[in-house]
């Protein structure tokens, strides 16, 4: 069997490589991880350098790991819809997407390919950050099998971000509006998801979210923040110790998700199918096919 | 080679396209000519499944293969009028991509690639990039994409538009070049010239309807009634008029003092014939020639004189 690149990654490989947006990007990035670093090892110190203190600050540099992670979060969050939503606007800016079209090239392959650029470049930046990342275990505490995982969930979080942009690029004409709509389609999963829950806590006056909690399985937020009580703790952020939800106030189906500590699986599960909605409704789009009219050119 | 059949292409109320049908025979170098908005670049684009056809069928070959299968996108090599670069890509690498994105493999496109890059007189330009080429070099590494998959239809909108004379001359010599090789092209461009000089056969479109097709010497012929040939005469003109006069098929256009005008709707076998009787009936003759018709005359008088 022939393994084969899809080519438009190795295209957008090959031009991000020789572009020097890659070397400050990748500089910005380093110095935005350091700061952070710094910054969290501060904190830290200071948090634990109380005269009467008697918890002893390497046990808090643990906390270092969830601090860059964050912030790697963020930068990922960020940075992905600028790569993705300029992807196919770019190219009918270019005028090299009809060629493209005309191509054996399916447009889901089209549509997968420049997402796939998209995460395989975030893995640089991530390959990047890990002699800081590092930094974080030389305390010890911490197992290198979270590094996989966290980078496992960066992966997935590129794959929702990319897919958000490239729908947005194959919506848009030009890269600057589908760039826009990105962090508008953004504020509908980071926020939106919310507003169920708040809704119905608002009706029930506070007594129970129910079965509106299930839309966070589809936030990134939640997702990390389950991602991070389960690592550093390893409890569910809707059945640990610390909040005591009843069955009544999460709902049977987050309750039980989270008692068998399976929410941020399912969470992960529904972000990828989210993912791949997208990326279908984008590769939908895309097809001059499906197209109903078109747009007349002005050309003979 | 090429099927249309009664193609319609409607932009809301707007019909760009009306019942359009066409064959193009295999080999042939087609020329589709017409004023702007005349929908010619609306039905290159249904050929190559970019824009979906509100009704009518497109064939290529033998297939039954639908617009826009890879099947048929396999049949086609498209070249559009603007080409887009990327920033940082090589020619070479640029060949690579297209080649791999029709599932070739990367050692047939590099040999593949040497090749047309030689064809397009491009070969010492390989490890360029892309975006230092000039316009016309564009466009003809755009022209060696389009064929490294083999197609058996060439398409190309308007590939002159924009380039400099010297790169028109090299891509109407590229062009003529591919048609002796067997090719099936189809042209469509504003330079008329350009097109009287290359094609064999061309389609006039305006407003949405193919207006004619066909040779352009036939369609010539059919719109002026038939050849215009032009006989020059030393001595014995009245001799000459009344053997004209007395032919069937021909007729008299204009006669002035040493030369006739006529026109001759038979074979060319049939007019020797008659330039034969008239010299066996002591009719001197000191020139002969057939007028050859532009095709900006055809188009004008097509279009109703539609400005380009």
């Amino acid at each position: 069997m022939r393994l084969k690149w899809n080519p438009i990654v190795k295209k957008d490989l090959q031009v991000t490589a020789r572009s020097m947006r890659l070397s400050w990007g990748l500089f910005a990035y380093e110095a935005v991880l350091t700061m952070t670093f710094l910054m969290a090892l501060s904190m830290i110190q200071r948090a634990g350098s109380s005269y009467y203190s008697t918890s002893n600050v390497y046990s808090r540099l643990i906390y270092l790991f969830p601090a860059l992670c964050v912030a790697q979060v963020c930068i990922v969050a960020l940075i992905v819809p600028i790569i993705t939503a300029s992807a196919i606007s770019g190219e009918k800016e270019r005028q090299t997407f009809d060629i493209m079209l005309t191509t054996c090239m399916s447009p889901f392959s089209i549509v997968l390919g420049k997402v796939m650029s998209a995460v395989l470049r975030i893995l640089f930046f991530v390959a990047a950050g890990m002699p800081i990342m590092a930094l974080a275990f030389v305390v010890g505490g911490l197992s290198w099998s979270y590094l996989l995982y966290f980078v496992l969930t960066i992966i997935l979080l590129s794959l929702l971000s990319g897919s958000i942009g490239i729908l947005c690029s194959a919506l848009c004409r030009r890269s600057i509006t589908a760039v826009i709509l990105s962090y508008a389609f953004y504020f509908v999963v980071y926020i939106l998801t919310f507003f169920p829950m708040v809704i119905r806590l608002f009706i029930t006056q506070g007594d129970n979210g129910g079965e509106s909690l299930l839309f966070l399985l589809f936030n990134p937020i939640i997702f990390y923040e389950e991602f991070f009580m389960q690592l550093m703790s390893g409890e569910s952020l809707f059945g640990g110790e610390a909040f005591r939800f009843s069955l009544d106030e999460v709902g049977f189906v987050t309750y039980h998700l989270a008692h068998g500590k399976v929410w941020m699986f399912v969470s992960a599960g529904c972000i990828f199918l989210l993912s791949v909605l997208l990326l279908l409704a984008a590769a939908w789009k895309v097809n001059p096919m499906h197209s109903s009219s078109g747009r007349k050119r002005k050309k003979g | 080679m090429l099927y249309i059949n009664n193609l319609t292409k409607n932009y809301g109320s707007f019909t760009a396209v009306n019942q359009l049908s066409l064959h193009i025979p295999a080999g042939d170098l087609f020329g589709f000519v017409g004023p702007n908005g005349a929908g010619k670049t609306t039905t290159i684009r249904i050929i190559c499944g970019l824009l979906r056809a509100s009704s009518g069928s497109v064939r290529i070959g033998g297939t039954t293969a639908a617009v826009g299968s890879k099947e048929m996108k396999r049949m086609i090599g498209y070249v559009p009028d603007f080409f887009g670069v990327y920033d940082n890509l090589r020619v070479r690498e640029y060949m690579d991509m297209y080649g791999s994105m029709y599932g070739m493999y990367s050692r047939d496109i590099a040999r593949l690639t040497d090749d047309l890059l030689q064809l397009v007189n491009l070969s010492d330009k390989k490890e360029v990039y892309v975006d230092t080429l000039s316009r016309g070099m564009k466009q003809r590494l755009c022209v060696a994409r389009a064929l490294l998959h083999n197609p058996s239809l060439l398409i190309l909108d308007e590939p002159s538009s924009g380039l400099d004379p010297r790169a028109r001359v090299e891509m109407k010599e590229l062009l003529k070049n591919l048609h002796s090789m067997g090719k099936t092209i189809v042209i469509s461009s504003h330079i008329l010239s350009e097109l009287s000089e290359m094609c064999n056969s061309i389609g006039i479109m305006n407003h949405g309807q193919l207006i004619t097709a066909g040779r352009i010497e036939d369609i010539m012929q059919q719109l002026s009634g038939g050849k215009r040939i032009h006989i020059q005469v030393a001595s014995g003109m009245e001799n000459a008029v009344r053997i004209i006069k007395e032919q069937a098929g021909v007729r008299i256009e204009s006669v002035r003092e040493n030369e006739i005008v006529i026109l001759f709707g038979g074979a060319d076998e049939q007019i020797s014939a008659l330039i034969g009787y008239m010299l066996q009936n002591q009719v001197v003759l000191t020139g002969f020639y057939r007028e050859e018709g532009s095709l900006e005359s055809l188009f004008m008088q097509l279009t109703g004189g539609d400005a380009q």
